[in-house]
């Protein structure tokens, strides 16, 4: 490709490699490293004077430091008066902070996106933002590419009853998500849903009711099945598991985090259980209620999520569909594998999890998924952020990456 | 509406809390119940505790830390936006050590000038004004479209030297040409005379060979500089200056950065003594270095914080030093 250079970000050297290769192009040369005092140098190896720029850098466990060298890429190339700069952010950090939560919150995605247009970006690629109308946050192009296509593939190949397989949306933030895909496969989903469990009355009610939709529908389509349980420190517990409450010992650094989080003067919980997607408990002592909508007996479930970040939440919902709805097996499948903390370690030792599917957006590194290879499987996607740049080089529509990988096959 | 019943908050960021809480106390206010954290993900996230609607917000960020000094910069920016989407009057960035100074201009081809990258992402983060101190370019303040208050060090330097030394024996020096201007300036302030050292550098933070201009012969050496990083420049000019007859050399920096093995480096070294502000935290390289010394200059950043509130004048402060 003419008057087009790639760089590379030292967040996720492997997927820029798989690009260029996938591309025939070399990565151009850049010098990234750090002065003794900690602050990021960059320096660019060779011209880009009027040239088309694609600059790849992922959100990484050093995501500061790479934000902070992507938007000094991005003005050294603008200082360097590149034609055109366009920042590939296949994981696009700070995405969960789409929104205002509670009072005083920071929009941290949209400063984010102005940040990058700021520095000197004129065009954004991304796959599966967090919320789509992040897109809004930004004053130029965005292209969010789709990771569900590639998803889709690897289900139809990789797990032998697919058809009958079931998509299960582990909150109702993600329900929107999770029919688009069994809509391109053509299959059921399902939906679960947590709440925080209020009085024991209440679930008994909602026990009584789950009989009574089981008694007297057996063969109705509208209400085919709703499954509730009992959550406890994170994991499916019976029904004659003791109420009280549990007193879990936690370090003192948690606790008093924790009391910040908590606390009357930060406006109560700071990120409470009731927002839409943010489903992760704030305390793993407090007792909850699991239920599911849908009906996965004899069934394949697959748990999908724009994110895998962490564990709790997926391993509750593997346990619930496992245990007492009857699935067959149960995959995670995710488009980013942020895995942060001990997440790939918990899921991995959850024996409710049968395969954890993610696409190689996150660098996860090359020990972790060794170590991990009978559950976890890693996809390239690459060839759809590089069929992208190509196309987006030449000036062709990418519109067709969307739905299908009819293009880059 | 009246406009000045509106009162300062001041926020501490995480890379300094022991200069935030000096500043508050000098001030005789509280901090800010703001807090910065880290996510498991190790994205930041800031929570704000209290109002700060149509709030005079002050943010004390320095720029420090060999591994965590984007982070502390992220950090900044994120309060700077929480506060601002909070409806905050007006929101002042107080930045004892700005960080990326020294990349603050095209030296190669291609080089980035992340200076500049610096001031646009606090603007577009949404600060309404800053303050630093000692900038290592003044001309810094010109890449900013907001105002700029570049407080100096000088005047707290100026009586700490007065304190401690005589003038009668004492000569000012300058271990760069660059620095001349800040050391002719002290010099012209104690009527002592000045020396400067020129140095030949091949590549960044590394020296060659030193040139002495000036002579301090039997004198008492006052090697000033705005910064020190690694700190080899500051040994090899103590080195000179004892090869050349000086009776001992004492190093008073604004900014003590001392990366890496600066702190064995001062160890080893002839100096003296060595004098640095406290716009950074130095709690371990204290302990660790028995000749380091600091200036305090909480007070300097309370009263330009003040004055600033109060809208009165800061250029007192360029000549005086508050208590």
């Amino acid at each position: 490709m003419r008057k087009c250079k790639v760089f590379v970000g030292s967040s996720h050297p492997e997927l820029g490699k798989l690009v260029c290769d996938r591309l025939g192009v070399e990565p151009a040369p850049c010098t990234l490293k750090k002065f003794s005092n900690g602050e990021t140098s960059v320096q660019i190896g060779v011209s880009i004077r009027d040239e088309d720029v694609y600059i790849i850098q992922s959100g990484s466990p050093q995501i500061n430091d790479h934000i902070m060298e992507l938007l000094i890429l991005i003005s050294a190339c603008r200082g360097g008066s590149a034609s055109k700069i366009t920042a590939v952010i296949p994981q696009f950090p700070y995405s969960k902070q789409s929104k205002m939560k509670k009072h005083r919150g920071a929009i941290t995605a949209r400063m984010l996106a102005n940040l990058l247009v700021m520095a000197g970006a004129d065009h954004v690629v991304s796959m599966d933002l967090h919320a789509s109308q992040m897109q809004g946050f930004f004053t130029k192009p965005v292209d969010n590419l789709f990771g569900a296509p590639t998803l889709a593939r690897w289900i139809r190949h990789n797990i032998s009853d697919w058809e009958n397989a079931v998509v299960v949306s582990k909150n109702p933030g993600g329900t929107k998500r999770v029919t688009a895909l069994a809509d391109s496969l053509k299959i059921n989903f399902a939906m679960i849903h947590t709440d925080r469990r209020r009085t024991q009355d209440q679930y008994s009610k909602k026990k009584a009711l789950k009989q009574s939709v089981n008694e007297d529908d057996e063969d109705d389509n509208i209400v085919s099945e709703i499954q509730t349980a009992r959550i406890v420190q994170g994991h499916v517990v019976d029904d004659d598991y003791p109420a009280k409450e549990q007193a879990v010992k936690q370090d003192a650094s948690h606790l008093e985090r924790q009391a910040i989080l908590d606390s009357d003067v930060l406006g109560g919980s700071y990120d409470a259980g009731n927002s839409d997607d943010e489903d992760e408990p704030t305390s793993l002592s407090q007792e909850k209620l699991i239920t599911l909508v849908g009906d996965v007996k004899n069934k394949v479930a697959i748990i999908l999520d724009d994110m895998i970040d962490k564990p709790s939440s997926f391993i509750a919902a593997a346990e619930h569909l496992r245990l007492n709805c009857g699935a067959k097996a149960v995959y995670v499948v995710g488009t980013h594998g942020v895995f942060s903390d001990l997440c790939l370690e918990s899921l991995t030792e959850s024996s409710c999890i049968d395969k954890i599917v993610v696409t190689n957006t996150y660098p996860i590194g090359k020990e972790r998924i060794e170590k991990y290879a009978d559950k976890l499987t890693v996809i390239d996607v690459s060839p759809i952020f590089a069929e992208c740049i190509r196309r987006d080089h030449f000036g062709e529509s990418i519109s067709v990456l969307f739905d299908s990988l009819a293009a880059i096959e | 509406m009246p406009s000045s019943q509106n009162s300062i908050k001041l926020i501490s960021g995480n890379s300094h809390p022991k200069l935030a809480e000096q500043v508050s106390k000098k001030l005789g206010i509280e901090l800010a119940k703001v807090g910065a954290f880290q996510y498991t993900n190790k994205e930041t996230a800031v929570a704000v505790g209290e109002s700060v609607r149509d709030e005079d917000v002050y943010i004390l960020q320095t720029g420090c830390g060999e591994t965590s000094i984007n982070d502390f910069l992220m950090e900044l920016l994120i309060t700077i936006n929480t506060c601002k989407i909070a409806s905050a009057r007006r929101i002042t960035a107080v930045i004892p050590n700005f960080p990326y100074a020294r990349q603050d201009k095209k030296d190669k081809s291609r080089a980035p000038i992340t200076a500049k990258l610096i001031a646009n992402l606090l603007q577009t983060a949404g600060c309404n004004h800053v303050i630093t101190m000692d900038l290592h370019a003044s001309q810094i303040q010109g890449f900013f479209r907001v105002p700029v208050d570049n407080l100096y060090a000088e005047p707290s330097v100026l009586r700490y030297i007065k304190e401690n030394y005589s003038l009668n024996d004492l000569i000012i020096v300058s271990p760069d040409a660059g620095g001349a201007k800040r050391v002719a300036s002290i010099a012209d302030k104690f009527d002592v005379n000045f020396a400067l050292i020129h140095k030949e550098r091949q590549k960044a933070n590394e020296v060659s060979r030193m040139v002495l201009v000036g002579d301090v012969a039997d004198k008492v050496c006052l090697l000033i500089d705005d910064m020190a990083d690694t700190c080899g420049t500051l040994c090899k000019a103590a080195d000179v200056l004892l090869d050349n007859g000086a009776k001992k050399v004492v190093a008073i920096i604004t900014h003590g950065i001392f990366s890496s093995n600066a702190i064995e480096k001062l160890n080893n070294s002839k100096l003296d003594k060595i004098v640095c502000t406290n716009s950074m935290p130095l709690e371990d390289k204290l302990a660790r270095c028995p000749r380091l010394e600091t200036i305090d200059i909480s007070a300097t950043l309370a009263e330009a914080i003040r004055r600033l509130h109060n809208g009165e004048s800061v250029s007192y402060l360029f000549n005086n030093a508050p208590e």
